[in-house]
């Protein structure tokens, strides 16, 4: 019957259900792969000018020759023979199977890309080879005999610039061509003894699917000796023969040539490409002025400058990030305020409409006191864009790799805790360049010490607040200095206790300066924006109206102050009438209303929690507001900037009159401030950092003792700062 | 002397010429061979002497040239000496070229003459032959760090035609790339690491005979910059003491 074949019950998948046409785009760290899945995709993956950008396969769609095919983009490896997690998906990605592979070049670096592309040859992979960067190679002078480089390899080849998008329209016609005529057999040559070692291994092979890449790329792997794959190929019915085989045939190449297989198998692969380039490539023309970007990182890397000048860059930014932003923040603020009592003047004057309170106590002062921080944001992530865009981040790892290897970290830990200056998840992400376990461990956690742009609208909600403007910058730096300087003692710490082990080596590739393009800093800026302003209008935004609605209710059913009023304690002055009243104290209206609120928001849920708390947090100098608060902050962190703003929306009858920090300013002393600022930067990080550790480390252990470890360390950090300063002050 | 565990491959039996080279030695010092000196040298009883001169004067190796004194024949001799280069050789072998000292080298040979073909002694003396024109290879041995681990590879690039070429024919030119000075070029000779360091260092086109500038080094002299087949590389001291190099011409 026709139904049952359509029916979506049915429990048999439907035959030859065709599968997606599948690309997937490998290649050296850097080279561009992610630049071109975006100029296919029309996606917004992260790019930068660093190896080891994207840890996690990504796929997206596009249209090839009239029909859908999927395009996955891979994180960047040097070679199929390496060991860190994020290289590893390549290979599996290839394992699968995908119809055509891009294998993405850097002209530049054309020797290292084309090792890489000889191997996916061996694996069985039907390749196309993407010369990407030709910009570059044609600006240094190099030039590249595309039809003879598809004649000698025997497979499509297409020059492409993945950052303009030039040359994409003819890679996806040769990623079309590739479909269609798939390669029969690759044309590399290794040379009889290794070609005749590879083909006695690969005879011995059993037959079985179980093996995830070609014969020929399994008898590679065996001859180099991998532990892992050896292991698996002799469990297999008669896998054994293949492995004696493979030791057998070693055995005699290392006699024969004296050398260990490894190196002549490079030597061997490396021949051949230079063999191909000899070939195909009139290489630049040797300019003995050494280049620009040399003299440049005469400069920028020096061994005694260098730190200095990193420092100064980072002070520059946090300086930016103030002093520019600070009168598109006054635009926004008048602009929040105008909205909340135009507003607000849709009721009559004094109206205790809930309505009214939740739009302008709840949402306007909630949602709107974050957003008042974008173009903060804003220009905290231009500067990072400035950093990855250019190269320098590299250069910084490089420059700080020392120091980082003293605190017990990796060089290569330090591009993660630069991202983490943004946002602590992709930071925690980013961990997966590194390749000794232990060290990534240590860095996962104590990364969210690395103040993330979410805390930022803290920072410059309580900085100008408790602090004159020429102090600010240097306030705001020395609080992520702090938290750099905790994040090292800690990581030094848990290497010397929990996670102790061997030094993971440190062998980095430094890319060459590029000018960030103005469309690609556009991009990742507009994104950021729009996912701060997609968090306020979800997160933030739902999380204000729970905070407003613990807020408000219960209501009490009446209020002390009124009772008193009733007794005759309190007088409520009239105006314009004489201000003498024997003994009695006089309030003014509007004093009267600001008790009546106080007296809400203490008995409000919110309120209630507040206090029950405030014992526990009173040696630290906070108060029950901040309590509130700062469970509010727990879910994101610019929930407190909400929540203080809704605290004293509700709370107070001068809000609004005063800006935010002229009430903060007045409420708390300086030392309070401080304490609070340590305590925020140090203390939980929020949901989705918890979340992604857990995910990230795989146990449950590691995000519990960041949660804990570092609340209790904020704890004491915090109540150690205000009781010192309240002995010297 | 050290019996020897292995079967002799020669007609005679393995005590039997031990008693040969004791004869040999004794007469080229004195003329004469006594049964109480050979009995002194071997550490054994006269009688037992005796049994054992019996068997090789029936093989037509000793004669009796008066009662108790014996000399060799020349079918005597010639065995003699050849069982004595072997034993030379070997001694020389473990001496000079491991390094052991004289008396365990002597010893050792004494346990493996006995076992040592023709063939293996014909390319033992072309051995020694090679090494009277070409001493540096045992030079370079006995002076390279990596000789005396156990597990690793020969010192020297078997691969590089040329003892020219060889970095290890001068001491000082083979270093590690850590000791290498900002603007200054080499060339590799080996890759030293292990594993997946090795394998890394590889794939990223560190191979022998390719050629490293080092561009600059980090606050403190580390880690280094290198440049090698156009790409910019960051290493630790730990990851350059792996790469082995030599003074590019
Ligand atoms: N001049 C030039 N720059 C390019 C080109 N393609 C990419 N880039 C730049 O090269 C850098 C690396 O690009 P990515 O797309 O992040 O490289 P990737 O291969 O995805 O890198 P990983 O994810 O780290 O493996 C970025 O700064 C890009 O802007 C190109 O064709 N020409
Ligand atoms: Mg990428």
């Amino acid at each position: 019957m026709t139904l049952t074949a359509v029916a979506p019950t049915t429990k048999t998948p439907l035959p030859e259900s065709p599968r997606r046409f599948r690309v997937a785009l490998a290649g050296n760290p850097n080279c561009g792969k992610t630049s071109l899945f975006n100029a296919l995709t029309g996606a917004r993956q992260h790019v930068a000018n660093y190896p080891g950008v994207t840890v996690e396969k990504r796929t997206g769609q596009c249209e090839i020759g009239g029909s859908p095919a999927e395009i996955v983009d891979l994180p960047g490896t040097y070679s199929l023979n390496s060991y860190s997690p994020e290289e590893r998906v390549a290979e599996r990605e290839l394992a699968s199977r995908p119809d055509v592979v891009v294998v993405v070049a850097d002209s530049m670096q054309l020797q290292r890309n084309l090792v890489l592309l000889v191997q996916i040859l061996q694996t069985g992979a039907n390749p196309v080879l993407c010369l990407n960067m030709a910009d570059e190679a044609r600006a240094a002078g190099q030039r590249l005999d595309v039809a003879m480089m598809e004649r000698l390899l025997g497979l499509p080849v297409v020059e492409t610039e993945a950052n303009t998008g030039r040359g994409v329209a003819e890679l996806l016609a040769a990623i079309r061509r590739a479909s269609l005529a798939p390669i029969a057999r690759h044309r590399v040559v290794l040379g009889e003894d290794l070609e005749g070692a590879i083909a006695a291994v690969s005879e011995h092979l059993p037959e079985d699917g179980a093996l995830m890449l070609s014969g020929e790329w399994t008898a590679v792997r065996l001859l180099l000796g991998d532990v892992e794959l050896s292991r698996r190929v002799a469990e297999m019915p008669a896998g054994g023969e293949a492995v004696y085989e493979a030791q057998r045939q070693r055995a005699r190449l290392e006699a024969v040539t004296g050398l260990e297989i490894p190196v002549f198998v490079a030597e061997r692969t490396f021949g051949f490409v230079d063999g191909l380039l000899r070939e195909t490539r009139t290489p630049p023309p040797r300019i003995d002025a050494r280049a620009l970007s040399d003299r440049l990182d005469d400069v920028v890397a020096h061994p005694i400058l260098g730190l200095p000048i990193f420092g100064a860059v980072l002070y520059a930014i946090f300086w930016l990030t103030f002093t520019l932003g600070e009168a598109p923040m006054g635009w926004i603020e008048s602009g929040a305020g105008w909205i909340g009592q135009s507003v607000s003047s849709l009721w009559p004057a004094g109206s205790d409409s809930l309505l009214r309170s939740l739009l302008v106590d709840g949402v306007i002062a909630g949602v709107g006191g974050v957003l008042v921080f974008l173009p903060n944001i804003l220009l905290l992530f231009l500067g990072l864009a400035f950093l990855e865009d250019t190269g320098y981040m590299a250069r910084a790892a490089f420059l700080t790799d020392r120091l980082m290897h003293r605190f017990g970290l990796h060089g290569k830990s330090f591009i993660p805790m630069m991202t983490g200056f943004g946002c602590t998840v992709p930071g925690i992400m980013a961990t997966r360049t590194l390749e000794n376990e232990k060290d990534r461990l240590a860095t996962m956690l104590v990364l969210p010490l690395m103040s993330c742009g979410a805390r930022l609208p803290i920072w410059m909600l309580l900085i100008p607040a408790f602090f004159p403007p020429s102090w600010r910058a240097p306030v705001l730096w020395l609080v992520y200095a702090t938290g750099i300087g905790l994040a090292l003692a800690l990581a030094l710490l848990l290497r010397r206790t929990l996670l102790r082990g061997e030094d993971a080596p440190f062998v980095m590739e430094l890319p060459p300066y590029r000018l960030p393009t103005l469309r690609s800093v556009l991009i990742k800026m507009i994104g950021r924006a729009g996912l701060y302003l997609r968090k306020a209008g979800t997160t933030i935004l739902a999380i204000s109206i729970l905070l407003w609605a613990a807020m408000s209710f219960p209501k009490p059913a009446s209020h002390q102050i009124d009772a008193r009023i009733a007794a005759g304690e309190v007088v409520v002055a009239v105006p314009g009438a004489a201000a003498s009243n024997g003994g009695h104290v006089t309030l003014s209206a509007a004093d009267v209303a600001a008790r009546r609120a106080t007296e809400d928001l203490e008995f409000s849920a919110a309120g209630r929690i507040g206090h029950l708390l405030a014992p526990v947090f009173s040696p630290l100098g906070f108060d029950w507001k901040i309590v509130t608060a700062m469970i509010g902050a727990l879910a994101a962190k610019e929930v407190f900037v909400a929540q203080m703003g809704i605290v004293y929306s509700i709370g107070d009858a001068d809000a609004g009159a005063e800006g935010l920090r002229a009430l903060l300013a007045r409420d708390y002393s300086p030392l309070v401030g401080l304490s609070l600022m340590l305590f925020l930067l140090i203390s939980a990080p929020c949901m989705a950092t918890i979340a992604v550790t857990r995910r990230e480390s795989g146990r449950w252990r590691w995000a519990l003792l960041q949660l804990f470890g570092l609340t209790v360390i904020a704890y004491l950090t915090s109540l150690g700062v205000y009781q010192l300063g309240r002995l010297v002050v | 002397m050290f019996p020897a565990a292995n079967t002799v491959p020669a007609s005679m039996s393995e005590p039997l010429e031990d008693y040969l080279e004791t004869i040999y030695l004794l007469v080229q010092e004195h003329g004469f061979a006594r049964v109480r000196d050979i009995a002194k040298a071997r550490d054994v009883r006269a009688a037992t002497v005796s049994i054992s001169l019996r068997k090789l004067s029936e093989a037509g190796l000793v004669n009796y040239v008066r009662r108790e004194y014996i000399g060799l024949t020349e079918k005597g001799e010639e065995a003699a000496r050849r069982i004595l280069t072997r034993h030379r050789l070997l001694t020389r072998f473990f001496q000079e070229v491991l390094g052991m000292s004289p008396h365990a080298a002597g010893q050792q040979a004494c346990a493996m003459e006995h076992s040592l073909t023709d063939e293996a002694m014909d390319r033992m003396v072309r051995f020694f032959e090679f090494l009277g024109t070409c001493p540096s290879v045992v030079q370079a041995f006995g002076q390279c760090p990596m000789g005396v681990r156990p597990g690793d590879e020969a010192p020297c690039g078997a691969g590089s035609e040329t003892c020219a070429k060889c970095a290890l024919n001068h001491k000082e030119a083979s270093m590690s790339v850590s000791r290498l000075k900002p603007g200054q070029r080499a060339v590799v000779t080996q890759i030293t690491a292990t594993g997946p360091l090795r394998q890394r260092l590889l794939d990223m086109g560190i191979l022998p005979e390719t050629t490293i500038d080092v561009e600059r080094s980090g606050p403190g002299g580390h880690p280094l910059w290198i440049r090698c087949q156009g790409a910019q590389l960051a290493l630790r001291r730990a990851e350059a003491d792996c790469i082995r190099v030599r003074q590019a011409s």
